[in-house]
């Protein structure tokens, strides 16, 4: 199924709002297919909020989205399964099934499209050598460090071959040598499946050495947008104070 | 073999009944040894005594007045096969204050109030509260727990007697409207037939079982291990141990006091 | 800005909840419908279902409340029937009458209901806690990424799995409660057996009735327990609050279903219930 048009993600003048409060407005933004784009922002600022959109988790309560060229605002959860068949996502809070094993959970979604567990076993196998879990098949995810669990929730997210891949905190919590491992891990995988990637994070700088281009949330609003080589150099301030991490500047809280 | 494993399990889980069964002594044995010499929080006791109440009031005064009803409607065929209506109020009264009333307002409120308060504690254990409270060189037993337990332990009595009113009103009205027995006829039927003593019998209930839900509800949050799906289980296990305490003592005191 | 007046107030005091109550009453109703027709979907010849979980849950709603249904019934049956036996002979001062009403109500009343009261605390948490924990760790969402829809693959076989649990351990609770009353009437108050297990006064309708009654509290605890779970929001806290309100809900769920269907079955057969 492709699309009229280049575009993997469109974001038409998105808001959100939960409980009378606005959490997302005014959003507009399109993202090319293949592209590799980082979400950053202080707490707080929505960029998970965004993503979920993106995988139409919550509908946007004003404005549109389209995925592939194809508008599925206010789809019905039926509607949209085909659709999601083709995105992968990590979760914050890695969302591995507590009741499966690692095995279970990698091949969870091949499962769901009615794949057959002999059809299943080797792909699952191959996906957790490449995240570096080969022998964690039969471990429960109680088991596994707060690492593993990122990687067991990456081999998930792309095991079906996604065309669009949204990484929550791929590496919020990990120590800066397992962050390094989980970032090669995302670029090998770009390089070798040509999918969108689109990754929220709180570490600025890691998540340089993935995206081309970084989109600055800010109090529900998108604030800037630029590649990832000129960030320290943006226009806007707030950006610069970000990245920077300096004290002083115009960020509020 | 299926009988082996059978008899593990069945170890395990006695091995885990006898654990907790031994944790609350001695949480017991703590807060018993905190009120002696009684040094109290006196403010604390209050904000918990109003959150509680508050919290709970509305649905022990709803399950009181169907509890109530609902004796009522289960006495009606007998009733009606005797004729005689002045029975009516007896037997749903007699039900009510001794067994009913508190039995049903416990189970309530331990679902209410002691299973929020599981889930209070659980979640301050999870965030590291108390090791926070114990860095301040703060027991957690005299601050935390022994304002709540006395909190639950008062509240659940007072709860009780006002159900119980409430019940025996719930019954005088389904009786009116279901099996069209009036008004007097019922009051004279609860006047003539019940004692202080069933109430008393009942209110005592109450106390026990108010000891039982605030000691289990309080050792399942302390114990708390393992964030969110913890909490869960703890809360779990609290009012399902409080559930089982409330029918034993109700089993013991009936007997005991008989 | 100016103070709201004393009347705008007042109708924010009581229109905040009454909206919220009118939303939970709402969703409270997806859920039911939700799950009846996820029970529908996974259910039908050749409809997908999550394998094995249907005997998974049987087991945990039912093999693991055994113990606890036995011994809380066990106890509630010896204490009704003492108070019972106490009043009868000071009222009556016979106890022929004992055995045969005990059993009429614990078939068509008893029984079933303090089964319900008893699964409401433990089925209920039990449910609320699981899918509100998956809820706040996003594993929802997750099942949601995979074309999976929640409601069918978490609530659908715990649905079925608690109205045939229900009715089995009120079956079983109702034994072992007639059983206990009829040992404590023998041993304390010297009641035949055979006087007091006399089963001449249950009527058919009496056990459909006691029957239905399972079965509507079986069906009310999952949704009820489910709807929570779904609701809870943030962490711990957001766990602990589903869990609570979970087994506050379903029990009053059981008293309102019972007092209900009481009510309506006094109604069609009148005394001669």
């Amino acid at each position: 199924m492709s699309g009229p048009t280049e575009l993997a993600v469109e974001l038409d003048d998105v808001g959100v709002e939960l409980g009378g409060a606005a959490l997302l407005t005014g959003v507009t933004l399109a993202i090319a297919r293949g592209a590799r784009v980082g979400i950053i922002g202080p707490a707080a600022a929505g960029k998970s909020l965004l993503v979920k959109v993106m995988a139409g988790l919550i509908p946007p309560t004003t404005g549109r989205l389209r995925l592939d060229g194809v508008d599925v605002t206010g789809w019905t959860e039926a509607r949209l399964a085909p659709v999601r068949a083709r995105i992968g996502m990590l979760f914050q809070n890695y969302a591995l099934y507590d009741f499966l094993t690692v095995a279970g959970n990698v091949g969870f979604p091949l499962a769901q499209r009615g794949e057959l567990p002999d059809a299943i076993a080797p792909k699952v196998r191959d996906r957790l050598r490449a995240v570096g879990l080969a022998g964690s098949e039969d471990k429960l995810p109680s088991q596994l460090s707060g690492g593993m669990k990122k990687r067991a929730g990456i081999a998930r997210a792309t095991i079906a071959a996604p065309d669009l891949v949204l990484y929550d905190e791929p590496t919020a919590g990990l120590d800066p040598v397992t962050t390094s491992k989980v970032y090669d891990l995302l670029r090998a995988d770009h390089d070798a499946s040509g999918a969108t990637a689109i990754a929220v994070s709180s570490d600025v700088a890691g998540l340089c050495t993935f995206v081309d281009e970084v989109i600055f949330v800010y109090q529900g609003r998108l604030a800037y947008r630029g590649p990832t080589a000129t960030l320290a150099e943006a226009p806007d301030a707030r950006v610069r104070q970000f990245v920077s991490g300096a004290l002083d500047g115009p960020l509020v809280g | 073999m299926l009988g082996e494993r059978t008899l593990t399990q069945l170890g395990a889980r006695a091995l885990a009944v006898a654990r907790e069964v031994g944790g609350i002594a001695i949480l017991t044995g703590q807060v018993v040894r905190a009120l002696v010499p009684p040094r109290l929080d006196g403010r604390e006791l209050v904000r918990n005594l109003h959150r509680m109440g508050n919290r709970s009031l509305p649905i022990v005064a709803l399950t009181a007045f169907f509890a109530g009803g609902l004796m009522v409607v289960q006495s009606a065929p007998f009733v009606n096969r005797l004729g005689a209506t002045s029975l009516a109020g007896w037997a749903a009264g007699y039900a009510v204050l001794r067994e009913i009333g508190p039995i049903l307002i416990g189970l309530m409120f331990s679902g209410r109030v002691g299973a929020n308060n599981t889930a209070e504690l659980g979640t301050m254990t999870v965030t590291e509260q108390l090791d926070g409270l114990r860095a301040l060189a703060i027991d957690p037993i005299r601050y935390l727990i022994v304002p709540r337990v006395l909190a639950m332990l008062i509240m659940l009595t007072a709860l009780t007697i006002l159900g119980d009113l409430i019940a025996l009103a719930g019954a005088a009205v389904v009786a009116k409207l279901v099996i069209d027995i009036d008004w007097r006829t019922m009051y004279a039927s609860f006047a003539d037939n019940l004692t202080p003593t069933d109430f008393l019998h009942g209110v005592q209930k109450s106390v026990a079982f108010g000891a039982a839900i605030a000691l289990s509800s309080c050792y399942f949050g302390v114990t708390v291990r393992g964030g969110a799906v913890g909490v869960g289980r703890a809360v779990n296990a609290a009012v399902v141990a409080a559930a089982v305490s409330i029918m034993l003592l109700d089993f013991f005191i009936t007997y005991a006091t008989a | 800005m100016t103070r709201p007046s004393l009347v705008e107030r007042a109708a924010r005091a009581v229109g905040r909840p009454a909206l919220a109550a009118a939303r939970a009453t709402r969703d409270l109703w997806l859920v039911l419908v939700g799950v009846l027709a996820g029970v529908i979907r996974s259910y039908r010849p050749g409809g997908r279902r999550p394998p094995g979980a249907l005997l998974e849950q049987l087991y945990v709603i039912g093999n693991r409340s055994l113990v606890f249904v036995a011994v809380t019934l066990g106890f509630i049956g010896m204490v009704m029937m003492y108070q019972a036996c106490l009043q009868f002979s000071r009222a009556i001062g016979d106890l022929s009458q004992v055995g045969v009403q005990f059993l009429r109500l614990v078939v068509s009343d008893f029984g079933p209901t303090l089964t319900g009261m008893m699964l409401a605390t433990r089925v209920g948490a039990g449910i609320a806690a699981e899918i509100g924990s998956m809820k706040v760790t996003e594993q929802l969402d997750a099942l949601r990424m995979s074309g999976v829809l929640p409601i069918d693959y978490l609530l659908a076989p715990r649905f079925v799995a608690s109205i045939v649990m229900t009715i089995a351990l009120s079956l079983v609770g109702g034994a072992i409660m007639y059983g206990a009353g009829g040992l404590t009437a023998h041993l304390s108050f010297g009641v035949n057996p055979r006087t007091f297990f006399d089963p001449s006064l249950v009527l058919p309708r009496h056990l459909v009735l006691g029957l239905l009654k399972a079965a509507c509290y079986g069906a009310a605890i999952p949704v009820v327990a489910g709807f929570c779970g779904l609701r809870a929001r943030g962490s711990s806290e957001g766990v602990g609050w589903a869990t609570t309100a979970a087994v506050v809900g379903s029990s009053f769920a059981v008293i309102a279903i019972d007092f209900a269907l009481s009510v309506g079955a006094l109604w069609l057969y009148g005394g001669e219930l």
